[in-house]
């Protein structure tokens, strides 16, 4: 299988650049692209194989003074029981012409396998180039596979071109970092110093999303983690190395939310373009015995993990590395031992991202609620007016052609200035925070932005919590006797692009790409980049 | 004893006479501004109708509408003139109520809800309380504090005062002596009483044929000392006068109708309060007005008035018992500093040195302080000669 391989290289590319960066004491987010692109076509050799070719293309910057015959060596030394063919090709030979803009940079990786393997090996790649780009945002990585002449794209990171399937925003809650304890035998084998663990909570979908009377209960928490220099620590489909999630009580005291957490073994790539968690639990409470309505809202529990170490000085690249790698297999004992630190950090960033997002929701249901108040008040004064140019200038106004329909179109024009711009058009841009003219007119504490400027970060496209454009609007009943009902699809489809955001990261990123500077800066010091 | 008034002795009026002549004088002289005019109904219902119109505009460009209030809050907005007091200044800045915050967004409803009620009440020429508007809704509305403020928030918003909005306030006030008037609906009253008061009546625009020959107003700050003159018979012994109170701090018809007499009968005025920062605040309040009733300024200040007692310094100069002084609170101090720092002390500067003395003192006095002196010391002694021999500042 190959997608180990290239998602090592990848790793090492990354960990690499972040090396530079942190030894030139930058501390922003990496910024960049990486090409990954994948030509398969029949083996000549073989029966029922495909032989294919992964190339992986980056920037002089992102690398600037990486040698490729040390880089060469390097990997060749990391992946020492890989059977397939490494390569560094001359500038000259390109795969496509998509790597002519990122050369000089390109290595090769040759294999041959099976179709079905092929299938996995693209999807475990593209589940390891998500979840890297939610922690390096500011990277794109431009994946391609071209199967006997059948080309496909996707693009993760802000680079995605095309419209994008707005996903859920998330309003994620930074915890502060724990210093775990590294037990002796750990510390013989090779991780000096102090291990950090700082969690990042958040909850899908936000509470824009949900209409006034809905209810909404908690049904999955996922959990990702992330180790040095922001890489995932697992790999899809790999065997479980870290068993202490296998207890559900380990990460949250459920009890304390009334709930209770069955860890959920059934991830699978089975779902192409879908961040799959590192691990999963089913989240049940006691009023799931009784039937739910229908209308209920399922959210999901964001739970984001970062390890990193720092023993005080700067490691050697190369020890980084080892160390970086051997942490993932001495990291069960270690979360074994620091089990309540865990724990109460977790709860921290967890009763925040709750208490952020119930706050949400009640403002959310303050908005709704004025509604209609608004509407009877004004449709009283217009009904019962008996100026004639003043009812017809009103209704003319909002193209109505009686007082039902001027009702019915007033209410909606209030709900349409309290959508969310992440559930209508994504391009339609958040209103401008208060600009100087209005602070000049003294409004001081009734100048709010709108309530949508709030819902910062998007959330990786996630397994079961795609939400997307398809989710109706109800309005609240209250006699109006009427609702406006947009369209409502059940269930939106994964796109094939997920992208990130738009195509010009905006005020609406800036919290996610707030925590993880902050994320950057708190681990920056450490012994890795 | 055969009851005899202080005032039937012919120079006992004599300085009041005099200072009224100066208040005459300074009236002719050209001070003070024309009240505000009153707005007509159908001014009344195209303001509203303004408003509306420019919220169905905003909302027909996917904009969220916002409400704009002159911000009476903020000193920067305030000026002050003697003449008239406390008022806003012209181009003040504003705050907005805008519909699209979880902050404001019901505020920015219930202010509409408002309107809708005024708008109708206006069309059909009734008249509602505040109490009223209350109690119509008082699940949406939440307290009476908040309807009280939006209809504040309105009036200044659409420039008219409250009464041409046929909101009425509930009068807490009361008022006795020498004065007949006859109510809107026909009602004749007097005031000329032995040991009883009428109530200040709810609709001050609405009384004609006011008649008094008072030679002078005296606002009393508490029920208490009020109903003690009451019992003293003081206005008989002073007739001919007027007292009035507004139980503490006034409501908006006592203020009216103190403001209502002056402007007809350019009467003296005085105000008994109690010899503490309270007691002060509440005569700033009847003389030069409040902040969040500053829009309504000409309407309701009377920059005439004069501080009769209980001064700080009548407490020395009285001796008034230690042990009936009560010391001044953090709260207190805090009062009398901000009372301090207020644009009209710099034109009173008899009234700052009397509040300096309070602060010196560290003490404040009530009125009932008196009759630790004797029972009826007030009405008495006290009140007679302040008025005889112009004790007021």
């Amino acid at each position: 299988m190959a997608a180990r391989p290239v998602c090592e290289i990848l790793k090492y590319v990354i960990f690499h650049w972040k090396w530079e960066a942190a030894a030139g004491s930058r501390k922003d987010l990496l910024e960049g692209e990486l090409l990954i692109s994948i030509e398969a076509s029949s083996s000549e050799h073989q029966a029922n194989t495909f032989h294919y070719v992964t190339t992986i293309a980056f920037a002089e910057s992102t690398c600037g003074d990486l040698v490729p015959k040390q880089f060469l060596k390097e990997i060749q030394l990391l992946l020492s029981g890989f059977s397939g063919k490494l390569t560094w090709p001359s500038k000259e030979a390109s795969c496509s012409q998509d790597l002519s803009d990122l050369v000089p940079f390109q290595m090769t990786v040759e294999v041959d396998e099976k179709p079905t393997t092929l299938k996995t090996d693209c999807l475990v790649i593209k589940q390891f180039l998500h979840k890297t780009s939610v922690v390096h945002p500011k990277v794109t990585f431009h994946f391609s596979m071209k199967v006997n002449g059948v080309l496909s794209k996707e693009t993760f990171g802000p680079g995605s071109p095309g419209v994008q399937r707005v996903c859920s925003r998330i309003h994620p809650v930074l915890g502060h970092p724990v210093a775990l304890f590294i037990p002796d035998e750990e510390a013989h084998v090779g991780l000096p110093g102090e291990l950090t663990l700082t969690p990042a909570a958040a909850l899908c979908p936000c509470g824009h999303q949900l209409y006034p009377n809905q209810t909404s209960r908690l049904s999955t928490a996922f959990v990702f983690l992330y180790g040095p220099s922001g890489l995932p620590l697992t790999f899809p489909n790999q065997k479980n190395l870290l068993t202490v999630f296998d207890n559900n009580s380990y990460l949250l005291d459920w009890k304390k939310y009334h709930l209770h957490a069955v860890p959920n073994l059934n991830i699978s790539l089975e779902e192409d373009s879908c961040l799959l968690p590192d691990v999963s639990y089913r989240i049940e409470s006691p009023e799931q015995s009784q039937p739910q309505d229908s209308g209920t809202e399922e959210e999901v529990l964001l739970l984001f993990l970062f390890v990193d170490f720092s023993n005080g000085f700067r490691a050697q690249l190369t020890e980084a590395w080892g160390m970086q790698a051997l942490l993932l297999t001495q990291l069960n004992s270690i979360l074994l031992q620091n089990r309540s630190l865990v724990q109460a950090a977790v709860h921290v960033a967890v009763d925040q991202a709750l208490g952020q997002h119930c706050g949400l929701v009640k403002a959310q249901q303050k908005l709704q609620a004025s509604i209609p108040v608004a509407v009877s008040s004004i449709l009283s004064i217009v009904a019962g007016s008996t100026s004639r140019s003043f009812r017809a200038l009103c209704l003319e106004t909002l193209q109505a052609a009686d007082t039902q329909e001027f009702r019915m179109r007033l209410h909606r024009a209030f709900q349409q200035t309290l959508l969310h711009p992440s559930t209508c058009a994504p391009k339609n841009p958040l209103p401008e925070p208060a600009g100087p003219e209005e602070r000049k007119d003294g409004d001081k504490s009734l100048e709010e932005p709108v309530a949508g400027s709030c819902c910062l970060g998007k959330a990786p496209r996630l397994k079961r919590c795609c939400q997307g454009e398809g989710v109706g609007r109800r309005t609240q009943a209250d006699g109006l006797g009427e609702a406006t009902q947009p369209p409502v699809d059940p269930k939106p489809p994964c796109p094939q692009a997920p992208g990130w955001g738009s195509p010009e990261p905006g005020w609406e990123d800036s919290l996610w790409l707030q925590v993880l500077s902050n994320l950057s800066e708190r681990l920056g010091g450490g012994s890795g980049p | 004893m055969a009851f005899t008034p202080w005032s039937s002795k012919a120079s006992f009026f004599r300085v009041l006479d005099q200072h009224r002549v100066s208040l005459i004088k300074s009236l002719k002289e050209g001070h003070g501004e024309a009240p505000r005019k009153e707005a007509s109904s159908s001014e009344v219902l195209a303001a509203i109708e303004n408003i509306i119109q420019d919220i169905i505009i905003s909302l027909s460009r996917n904009e969220a509408p916002f409400l704009k209030i002159d911000n009476r809050s903020n000193w920067e907005n305030i000026k002050f003139e003697d003449s008239v007091g406390l008022q806003m200044i012209p181009h003040c800045t504003t705050k907005k109520i805008k519909s699209d915050s979880a902050k404001s967004a019901q505020r920015f409803a219930l202010i509409l809800k408002i309107l809708s009620m005024i708008y109708k009440l206006v069309q059909s020429n009734t008249y509602a309380t505040k109490r009223d508007i209350y109690y119509t809704d008082i699940q949406l509305f939440g307290n009476q504090k908040i309807v009280d403020n939006i209809i504040n928030d309105i009036s200044c918003m659409l420039k008219v005062p409250r009464r041409n909005l046929h909101i009425l306030s509930t009068s807490k006030g009361l008022i006795a002596g020498s004065l007949s008037y006859i109510e809107e609906d026909g009602t004749k009253v007097n005031c000329t009483c032995g040991s009883t008061a009428v109530a200040v009546p709810s609709n001050i625009q609405g009384i004609r044929n006011l008649i008094t020959n008072a030679k002078f107003l005296l606002i009393v700050e508490k029920d208490a000392t009020f109903q003690r003159l009451l019992d003293d018979n003081f206005c008989n012994k002073l007739s001919p006068c007027i007292i009035i109170t507004g139980k503490g701090v006034p409501d908006l018809n006592t203020r009216l109708l103190v403001k209502k007499l002056w402007d007809t009968f350019h009467l003296p005025i005085f105000t008994l309060v109690d010899a503490d920062p309270h007691g002060i605040e509440i005569m700033c309040i009847y003389k030069y007005g409040s902040m969040s009733m500053s829009f309504e300024a000409h309407n309701l200040t009377v920059p005439t008035i004069r501080w009769l007692g209980l001064l700080p310094s009548d407490i020395k100069r009285l001796n008034v018992p230690r042990g009936t002084l009560i010391p001044l609170t953090k709260q207190d101090q805090m009062k009398l500093d901000s009372i301090l720092k207020r644009p009209y002390i710099t034109c009173q500067p008899f009234w700052k040195k009397e509040m300096e003395i309070m602060a010196e003192l560290k003490m404040k006095a009530e009125i009932q302080a008196l009759t630790f002196i004797s029972s009826d010391y007030l009405s008495r002694v006290y009140l007679p000669n302040k008025l005889q021999f112009g004790g007021w500042i």
